[in-house]
């Protein structure tokens, strides 16, 4: 083996891929890299260009600008059935006409195998997937999750680079959606296939997501770990759109030894500086998240007063939600199974440290 | 060749067929409507022979032996009488269906038999019956029913069709609020589903306006406008019985004008955009 | 819950009014020129004798016999023709045409004449198709012939032609509709599944439509059978199909007769809308 630097290889790339419909900017360059084997999920609100974005990987969409290669390959042009993906629909897109079995086998129908090998690889697959019993049934039998099986089994056969998922697990009953995410991602572990998963659901993204990839009018705000999402989110719009974060605007002050001052119509705050400082009098926004807040009497450098609007009840923690003199909405959570310190209309005072809020871009 | 250039010439191919069939359809229908304004002594086919109104004036100074105007008022009578009561029974009908009654499947097969069985056994069945119950045919008695017989089964595939589309939580929200099951169709469902049953009214009215076999058979010495037109045809071919067709397809024209612009503003009213 | 109550017996009094009309004007009628067709005698009574006389002699005549291969013939062409126009119409003006408005103006040229009076459209076809016609004088006028030809009008060929302006939409709306309620993810998912245009559609698309086009055909098969107003007015009465020789008949008062016409078109009729029930159930068509 010749010794030499080690190249990353990507199974995809996109490089400022642009779609418009007339005159709507679906996809606004985005670039994005999936590493070999890969979990990437795609999160964003309804219309982010999410799904186009998926599309455009898939072939299903053409893109304006912009270069598209998988597994290093230039594909941009090539259209669906040329390129080494699969995809999983939103409800599953089954074949109405079709058997379980057929269905499962249509991709290696389509790959021109002898019929003798389809018919074994059929059975392993349905085997594997727990789904041999329903082989002959046709998809307007099968329950919500047999069909989510049928389609993963539909996608997963032909063994491709990378899968495609949009919203796979939208369309299923609440209480079935955990169990499916588990055996998706031991599937995907197992397999070494690049997922790449859309979803508006923040707890899909961060609980499977090697990388998360925010999208917002679209564009990428932000794509990281699911660590780095949680605890540096970079814009207003991310942290706005993770859950337990308090986001506060206001006007920079003067910048000294790393911490900005940030002055808002409920006080000034301290926050420290990510690279270059922002200019004194230029609108800024940080944000803090609400299990690092401190409520009562204490000494920290950044305090607001506010009034407890509601209390929420999670099971592992305590949700006070409260407004600030300026009318700005605060989220504190209490941990443990203390009796509550608050209740709607206690007017208090809630603290933070100025390392425990994060400055955006 | 490549895949997009295969796709965009399947395109062209396919809109080659199709404008050449719409050419197909309507040219014979433009040609009748020409023909109808050609001179004096134009005949049945080009030359025109000049530019006139001559057959159209031939056709309203009726002479006895081919006065068309009591035989339009009697398709009309009948259309409408038509109309009228596929929509009554037609939406009774459907919500009949709605309601699941034993039997309900083979009612369903009854009312469809309606379209399956031609016109021309309906019509000569019908005949028979009449002739051994000692009925003479008239246009307003026999062929009303064998009318309706063929126009009822359209208007009730229509109310079913948007029965199957109406959501009945609607309904349920209004006996939930206290209507009884008559007020709850009269206030909620009748006026949601009004559209369709303007579709079952056009279907009632253009079908009985146009139909031929089913009133040659039931239709006594007063002739209906095809009866009159087909009789026509087989004493002479003139312009003038061009001048009947264009007037009866502009005719057919403005009703479905009439009754697509009552169905899009009953449709906004109920849904907005 | 709903407006109606399940198995009420105000559903069954609603469908009685409609279902005593079909009754009486359909069933009833059909029925009838059913036990005609066994009358023996000669007069117009109830109390005729049965017999199977009229049939016997019916079919000792081979014309006749001939006249009914003929239909189902001129059926099949139609089937045919049309099925393949409007197949072709159909994926046009759902599949390849992406402008709504556009999709509408077609689709509103296609069917407006569908509202229009068969009758005069069949005989609309009149001045394109004789002697003179407007399609001899455009291939004499472009030099294509010398003389007139004179296989359109009065001949079975004219019919044909008319028939297949009539019809061919009946074959192509229910394949529009089928088209249309096909969801675009199904082709998509077969396109990632690495199918190529050819086989989506071969193996998705046309199956998927096929309830719409086993539809189609039978619109079409039940028209053309029964159809002899178009046969009457362009083929004149050098020609007959089953339809005309009952009406043959029955204008010859020969009542019997045009029975077992009626008879026997009935039966070809129904064998062919029964093979065509077996394969798609009408009523789910309206569901979403």
């Amino acid at each position: 083996m010749p010794e030499g630097p080690m190249i990353a290889q990507l199974d995809l790339e996109l490089r400022g891929v642009r779609k418009r419909y007339g005159s709507f900017l679906a996809v606004d360059g985005v670039s994005l890299k999936v590493e070999k084997g890969q979990f990437v999920c795609l999160l964003g609100p309804s219309g982010c260009g999410k799904t186009t974005t998926l599309r455009c990987v898939a072939g299903l969409e053409e893109p304006d600008e912009g270069d598209i290669l998988i597994g290093g390959r230039q594909v941009t042009g090539d259209p669906p059935w040329k390129r080494d993906i699969a995809m999983m629909f939103q409800d599953f897109a089954l074949f109405p006409h079709m058997s379980v079995a057929k269905q499962v086998g249509f991709g290696l129908e389509m790959l021109k195998k002898p019929r003798a090998e389809i018919g074994k690889r059929v059975a392993e697959v349905l085997a594997a997937f727990e789904i041999a019993h329903l082989a002959e049934r046709r998809p307007a039998q099968l329950s919500g999750g047999q069909k989510q099986r049928v389609a993963l089994a539909r996608a997963m056969i032909t063994e491709p680079r990378i899968l495609l998922l949009d919203e796979p697990i939208g369309a299923l009953d609440y209480a079935l959606r955990e169990a499916v995410m588990l055996e998706l991602k031991a599937l995907q572990q197992r397999t070494g296939i690049s997922f790449i998963w859309v979803t508006h659901d923040q707890n899909e993204a961060f609980s499977l997501g090697d990388h998360v990839v925010v999208m917002n009018h679209a564009r990428i705000e932000q794509q990281g770990p699911p660590e780095d999402l949680l605890s540096r989110p970079r814009t207003a719009f991310v942290a706005g759109f993770i859950q337990g974060n308090n986001v506060l605007r206001g006007k920079a002050g003067a910048a000294e030894a790393g911490v900005l001052p940030v002055e808002t119509a409920d006080g000034r705050f301290h926050v420290p500086i990510i690279g270059a400082a922002p200019a004194p009098g230029s609108e800024v926004s940080f944000s803090v998240r609400a299990e690092r807040i401190e409520e009562g009497e204490n000494d920290l450098p950044n305090r607001i007063a506010a009034r407890c609007t509601t209390v929420e009840y999670f099971g592992a923690f305590r949700r006070h939600v409260l407004s600030s003199g300026s009318g700005v909405t605060l989220k504190w959570d209490q941990f443990g199974a203390l009796p509550p310190r608050l209740r709607a209309g206690t007017e208090t005072t809630l603290g933070w440290r100025t390392e425990d809020s994060v400055l955006h871009a | 060749m490549h895949w997009k250039t295969r796709s965009r010439l399947t395109g062209w191919i396919l809109g080659t067929v199709t404008v050449g069939f719409l050419l197909y359809q309507w040219l014979p229908i433009f040609v009748l409507g020409l023909l109808s304004f050609s001179g004096p002594t134009g005949g049945t086919t080009f030359p025109m022979n000049g530019v006139s109104l001559h057959w159209y004036r031939e056709l309203w100074d009726a002479s006895i032996m081919n006065d068309f105007k009591p035989p339009v008022l009697r398709s009309f009578l009948l259309a409408l009488a038509c109309s009228a009561t596929t929509v009554v029974l037609s939406v009774t009908a459907a919500q009949a269906v709605r309601g699941q009654f034993r039997g309900h499947n083979l009612f369903f097969y009854l009312l469809l038999l309606g379209i399956m069985a031609p016109g021309i056994l309906v019509g000569f069945g019908f005949a028979l019956m009449m002739r051994l119950l000692g009925v003479d045919p008239s246009w307003d008695t026999t062929a009303y029913i064998t009318h309706v017989s063929w126009t009822l089964p359209f208007g009730f595939l229509t109310m079913l069709a948007v029965f199957n589309r109406f959501d009945p939580k609607l309904e349920e929200a209004a006996l939930t609020l206290g209507a009884s099951r008559v007020t709850a169709f009269r206030r909620i469902t009748l006026p949601i589903v009004l559209p369709g049953v303007i579709g079952a009214g056009l279907f009632g009215f253009s079908l009985s306006y146009d139909e031929y076999p089913r009133s040659l058979f039931t239709t006594g010495a007063d002739l209906t406008l095809p009866l009159a037109v087909m009789a026509q045809l087989d004493r002479q071919l003139t312009p003038e019985l061009y001048a009947i067709g264009t007037t009866t397809t502009l005719f057919s024209f403005l009703a479905i004008g009439v009754f697509t612009f009552a169905f899009w503003t009953l449709r906004r009213r109920v849904q907005p955009r | 819950m709903s407006t109606i109550r399940h198995r009420s017996a105000a559903a069954f009094w609603l469908a009685v009014p409609a279902g005593t009309w079909m009754l009486a004007a359909v069933v009833v009628p059909t029925l009838l020129i059913v036990w005609v067709s066994f009358w023996g005698g000669r007069a117009f009574s109830a109390s005729s004798p049965l017999t199977f006389d009229n049939y016997a002699r019916f079919f000792a005549n081979a014309a006749y016999l001939r006249l009914i291969g003929q239909t189902f013939l001129q059926a099949a062409t139609l089937m045919l023709i049309c099925g393949t126009l409007g197949y072709c119409i159909a994926y046009f003006l759902v599949c390849k045409v992406r402008d709504a408005r556009w999709r509408t103006a077609l689709f509103l040229a296609f069917i407006i004449p569908f509202w229009t009076s068969t009758l005069i459209r069949a005989i609309a076809w009149v001045p394109f198709l004789g002697t003179n016609g407007v399609i001899n004088q455009a291939l004499m006028a472009t030099g294509l012939t010398e003389r007139p030809i004179e296989v359109f009008l009065y001949s079975m060929t004219g019919v044909t032609m008319a028939q297949v302006s009539l019809y061919t939409m009946l074959a192509a709306g229910p394949v529009v509709y089928m088209l249309a309620s096909i969801p675009p993810a199904l082709r998509e998912a077969a396109m990632t599944l690495k199918a190529a245009p050819v086989t989506v559609f071969r193996r998705i698309v046309f199956p998927l439509t096929l309830p719409g086009v086993v539809i189609g055909q039978v619109l079409v098969f039940l028209n053309v059978m029964a159809d002899f107003a178009t046969v009457a007015t362009i083929g004149g009465n050098k020609f007959a199909l089953l339809g005309n020789l009952v009406l043959n008949f029955y204008e010859g008062s020969q009542l019997r007769f045009a029975a077992v016409a009626a008879v026997l078109l009935m039966g070809c009729m129904l064998a062919g809308v029964v093979l065509a029930l077996r394969v798609v159930d009408i009523r789910r068509l309206g569901a979403r």
